[in-house]
C-alpha cells in the first residue's frame, strides 16, 4: 500500500485570475494512507489549489500526477475520473432528493444497462451498507432538505468516500459538525487512512490538527512557505509562516480627531453564528474587525444594520438607540453597510452608474414630484471623477465595469447618502491595487469628516494600516481588541486561530 | 450599437409590419380602420401600462383578467343603483386599485413567488365576480355610459384613445421622473441590493401592484360601456396579451426593463397582427399560433442580449 510513488503530486502550480496572481509554483505532496494538514489565511490560496486539483479551475502552470501518471483535468468529472473526491465547504446536495439518491447522484445503480430504469432496491441497500459501515445513523429514504446541517455534511462525506478511490479533499469538514461527530469523523479518517487513500485536510481549527495529520503544507499569499512532517514546527513557528503577508500598500495617514461615541453595540447575539458581541466606534475612528472565514464578522455588521436582524442585543446611533429591523430604517438613522458580496446584496448589474450611485438617497434629489436629473447627473459626475471611477460615464451600465470600479460605485453610494456610521464589510475584496488606495484615501476623508467607521477585513496589513482599534473575533465570539499600533499580524492570527 | 437595436427594434417591427400588410391589402390604412386598431387594442395597452410597472420591478400579475370584470361588474352595479357615471367609473377604477393592492401584499408578504400568488387570484376573482352576478350579465347601464367607449374627443380623436395617450404619459411620468420610478427599476433588477440600499421594497411593490389595478378597473369600465353591459366573464385571457405587450414591448420577464413607449408599440403589434390577419382572410386559430411565436422570439431576444451583457462583465 505505501510504496513509493505518492498517491498525488502537484508540481509548480500556478494560476492568475484576471492578472491577479492567486498561485505561484506550488508543490503539493499527498502519500497513500496519510492525512495532508493544508493551512493558510483567508486568501491565501488553498481553495483555489483544491478547485484545481478537483478540475473545477485549469492551472496557469504546473502539472497533476496520480500515482505518478500526470494527468490533465479538464473539468471535475475527469478528476472524479482518477478517483479525487472533494467535500466542499458549501454544500453541494440536491435538497428534494434523499439521502441514498443524494449518494449516488449522476452514479445511480441501474436494473439494466439499456433501460435506464434506476434500481432503487439496490442504491438504498448499497448506501444503508456504507452508512452503517461508518456508524452513520442517517436513513437512506430520508430527503435530504430535512435534515439537519450537520448531517447533511455526513452525507457530503459519505458521497465523497464513495467516490474517492485515491484521493480525498476535505475543506472544512467540522465547521458544522458538534464534537461527538467530530470525534466520528476522526475515526472515519483514520479508517480511510488504513484502507490507502490519500487525504488533504483543509481547517482553520488548528487545534484539531494534531490528532490526525501526518504531514503539514503552510500557504501564504499564493505561495508555499512550509512543507514538512506534523509535530517539527511549534504553534508560534506556525503562526509566523501564515501571517507575515507583505505588506503592498502605502497607507495613507489619517489626522481625523477622535470624538464622542457615534455607535455603540451590546450584547448583541443570533445563535449560533456569533453570541454577545459588544463595541463602541467614535467619530474619526476606524474599528477594525479580524477573524477567520466563518468567524461571524459578516453576521454581526449585517445584523447591526438589521440586513438580518439579531435576536437579541442593543445598537446605539448617536445615544439613540434604534432596533436593527430593516435597512430601510437603518439608513435614516445613519448607519450604512457596504456588503461583501457587491454582486449578490450590492449593485443593480444592469442599471447605470449614476442610478446605482443615488440609490440609497434618491430623496435629495427629489424637487416637487420629479427627481431633478440635473442634480443626479451631477451628483453622479462629482463622485466618479472623486474616486477615479473609469469609464467616466454615469450612464454606462454598472455591469460593464471591472470589480474595482463596481465596489468604487458601491463606496460612492455611501459617501453621497452621507450617514454616519460606515459599516464596510471586505471594502477592498477582489479589488485592484490602483483602486485600493482610492478607497483608503476615502475611508480616510470619511474618519476626517467626523463619521465612525467599522471595518471587516480579512487583509491583516491592511487593517493594521487603516484601523485604530482591531476587534478579533473567533467562532462567533469576540476574542479580544487590540490596539492596531501595538499589535502584529502574529498576534491578531494566534488569537484568530486558536483557542487560548 | 446592441443598445440601439434593442431599444428600437420593436419599433421597427411594427413599421416593416404595417408596411407589409398595406402593400398586401391596401385597406388596412383607411382612417376608419386604423380608428378600429387603437380602439380595439386600448383597454390591452391601457392594462399593459400598469403592468409594464410592476414587471419592470420583477412582479408579474396573472389576474388582471379576472380583475377587469370584477371591477367592471362592480362599476356598473354601482350605476345600475344609481351612482351618476362619472362615479361609477371612479369606483371600477376603486376596486380594480383595491384588487391590486391585495395582490401587492400577498406577494410582498407571502414570501412566494408573484406569479403563483396572482394565479391563485386569477381563479378568486373569477369566482367571486360570477358569483356576485350569477353568471348574468349587468344590464340597464344609462346610455351615456357608451360614450366612454365610442365617443370622440371634440368629435375626432375617440375616447379610449385619449384615455390611452392620457395614461401613458402618466406612467411615463412615473417611470422615467419619479422616485417611484427609480425604486421599480432598482427592485427589478435586484431586489437584495434595493433592500440593503435601504428601500422600502414591500410598500413600493404594494403600490405598483394597486396602480396596475387601478387601470384595469379603467379598462374594465371601457370594457363594460363598449358591451353596454357588465360582463361577469369579461378580459378572460387577456393576462396573456398583456404580458406579450409588455414582453414583445422589450420589457423583461426578469424585471428591470421595459418602458411605456416599449409596450404600446407591443399592443400595436398584436393588435395589428390581428387586423391585419381579419383583413387577408386569415382565420384566428392562425393568428393565434403566429402571435405565440411572436411572444416566443421576442423573449429569446431579450434573453440573447442580457447572455452578452453578463458575458462581457467577465
Amino acid at each position: 500500500m505505501t510504496n513509493s510513488v505518492p498517491a498525488l503530486e502537484m508540481r509548480g502550480i500556478s494560476k492568475s485570475f484576471a492578472g491577479n496572481t492567486v498561485l505561484s509554483e506550488v508543490d503539493l505532496t499527498a502519500a497513500s494512507g496519510s492525512v495532508l494538514a493544508l493551512v493558510g489565511e483567508n486568501g491565501a490560496g488553498k481553495s483555489t489549489l483544491m478547485k484545481i486539483l478537483a478540475g473545477v479551475h485549469q492551472p496557469d502552470e504546473g502539472e497533476i500526477a496520480i500515482d505518478g501518471r500526470v494527468m490533465e483535468f479538464r473539468g471535475p468529472r475527469d478528476a472524479l475520473a482518477c478517483g479525487v473526491a472533494m467535500i466542499y465547504q458549501e454544500l453541494s446536495l440536491a435538497p428534494h432528493l434523499t439521502v441514498a439518491e443524494n449518494i449516488f447522484l449522476g452514479r445511480e445503480p441501474l436494473r439494466s444497462k439499456a433501460g435506464g430504469i434506476v434500481d432503487h432496491r439496490k442504491m438504498e441497500a448499497e448506501a444503508r451498507r456504507i452508512l452503517e459501515e461508518y456508524g452513520f445513523r442517517l436513513n437512506p429514504r430520508t430527503r435530504v432538505g430535512r435534515l439537519s446541517a450537520a448531517d447533511r455534511q455526513l452525507v457530503e462525506i459519505t458521497r465523497a468516500i464513495v467516490e474517492a478511490r485515491r484521493v480525498i479533499v476535505m475543506d472544512e469538514p467540522t465547521s458544522s459538525l458538534t464534537s461527538q461527530e467530530v470525534e466520528e469523523l476522526f475515526r472515519l479518517i483514520r479508517d480511510l487512512k488504513s484502507r490507502g487513500l490519500a487525504i488533504i485536510y483543509i481547517s482553520h481549527r488548528l487545534e484539531e490538527l494534531p490528532s490526525i495529520a501526518d504531514r503539514l503544507l503552510i500557504l501564504r499569499d499564493g505561495r508555499s512557505v512550509y512543507d514538512g512532517r506534523w509535530g517539527e514546527l511549534s504553534t508560534d513557528e506556525m503562526i509566523r509562516h501564515m501571517a507575515g503577508r507583505e505588506l503592498k500598500e502605502i497607507f495613507p495617514p489619517r489626522t481625523a480627531e477622535i470624538g464622542g461615541v457615534r455607535l455603540r453595540v451590546k450584547g448583541l447575539s443570533r445563535r449560533p453564528l456569533f453570541d454577545d458581541i459588544g463595541f463602541e466606534a467614535r467619530a474619526g475612528e476606524v474599528v477594525g474587525i479580524a477573524g477567520l472565514a466563518g468567524a461571524g464578522r459578516t453576521e454581526v455588521v449585517e445584523a447591526i444594520y438589521g440586513a438580518h436582524p439579531p435576536d437579541e442585543g442593543e445598537v446605539w446611533v448617536d445615544d439613540r438607540q434604534i432596533s436593527p429591523s430593516r435597512p430601510s430604517v437603518s439608513v435614516r438613522r445613519g448607519l450604512s453597510l457596504l456588503t461583501e458580496d457587491r454582486k449578490r446584496t450590492g449593485l443593480c448589474l444592469n442599471l447605470a452608474i449614476s442610478r446605482n450611485l443615488t440609490l440609497a438617497n434618491i430623496k435629495s434629489l427629489v424637487r416637487g414630484l420629479r427627481v431633478d436629473r440635473r442634480r443626479e447627473r451631477d451628483a453622479a459626475r462629482n463622485y466618479i471623477e472623486k474616486l477615479h471611477i473609469q469609464p467616466p460615464q454615469p450612464g454606462k451600465a454598472v455591469g460593464r465595469l471591472s470589480g474595482g470600479n463596481q465596489q468604487k460605485v458601491l463606496l460612492g453610494r455611501w459617501l453621497y447618502a452621507d450617514t454616519k456610521v460606515f459599516l464596510l464589510d471586505e471594502p477592498t475584496r477582489g479589488v485592484d491595487v490602483a483602486a485600493r488606495s482610492e478607497i483608503y484615501k476615502a475611508i480616510n476623508e470619511l474618519a476626517e469628516s467626523g463619521a465612525a467607521v467599522v471595518m471587516v477585513s480579512s487583509d491583516l496589513p491592511e487593517l493594521l494600516g487603516m484601523a485604530d482599534r482591531i476587534i478579533v473575533m473567533r467562532r462567533g465570539r469576540m476574542v479580544v481588541e487590540l490596539t492596531a499600533s501595538k499589535t502584529s499580524q502574529e498576534e491578531i492570527v494566534r488569537y484568530a486561530a486558536f483557542e487560548q | 450599437m446592441s443598445d440601439w437595436i434593442k431599444r428600437f427594434l420593436p419599433f421597427i417591427s411594427l413599421i416593416v409590419l404595417c408596411a407589409l400588410i398595406a402593400v398586401l391589402e391596401p385597406r388596412f390604412l383607411s382612417a376608419g380602420n386604423l380608428a378600429s386598431v387603437a380602439r380595439q387594442t386600448a383597454v390591452i395597452t391601457i392594462m399593459a401600462m400598469g403592468m409594464t410597472m410592476v414587471m419592470v420591478a420583477g412582479g408579474i400579475d396573472l389576474s388582471v383578467g379576472s380583475i377587469m370584470a370584477l371591477a367592471g361588474v362592480v362599476g356598473a352595479l354601482a350605476m345600475v343603483a344609481g351612482v351618476p357615471v362619472v362615479g361609477g367609473i371612479a369606483i371600477a377604477m376603486l376596486a380594480g386599485a383595491s384588487l391590486g393592492m391585495i395582490n401587492g401584499a400577498a406577494v410582498a408578504s407571502l414570501g412566494i413567488p408573484a406569479f403563483i400568488v396572482t394565479l391563485g387570484a386569477m381563479g378568486i376573482y373569477r369566482g367571486s365576480v360570477l358569483l356576485l352576478t350569477g353568471g348574468n350579465a349587468v344590464v340597464g347601464l344609462p346610455q351615456s355610459f357608451g360614450y366612454l367607449a365610442e365617443g370622440h374627443f371634440l368629435g375626432l380623436l375617440p375616447i379610449p384613445l385619449l384615455i390611452v395617450i392620457i395614461v401613458a404619459v402618466l406612467i411615463h411620468f412615473l417611470l422615467a421622473q419619479t422616485q417611484l420610478g427609480r425604486y421599480c427599476y432598482a427592485i427589478g433588477s435586484n431586489v437584495e441590493a434595493a433592500r440593503y440600499a435601504g428601500v422600502r421594497v414591500a410598500r413600493n411593490q404594494i403600490v405598483y401592484y394597486s396602480i396596475l389595478g387601478g387601470l384595469t378597473g379603467l379598462a374594465g369600465a371601457i370594457e363594460s360601456a363598449r358591451l353596454v353591459t357588465g360582463q361577469p366573464t369579461a378580459g378572460e385571457g387577456y393576462e396573456l396579451r398583456v404580458i406579450a405587450a409588455v414582453v414583445i414591448g422589450g420589457g423583461s420577464l426578469s424585471g428591470g426593463q421595459g418602458s411605456v413607449m416599449g409596450t404600446i408599440i407591443g399592443a400595436l403589434i398584436m393588435g395589428v397582427l390581428a387586423n391585419g390577419a381579419n383583413l387577408l382572410g386569415i382565420s384566428s386559430f392562425t393568428q393565434q399560433i403566429v402571435i405565440g411565436a411572436v411572444i416566443v422570439m421576442a423573449v429569446t431576444f431579450d434573453e440573447f442580449q442580457r447572455r452578452r451583457l453578463e458575458s462581457s462583465e467577465a
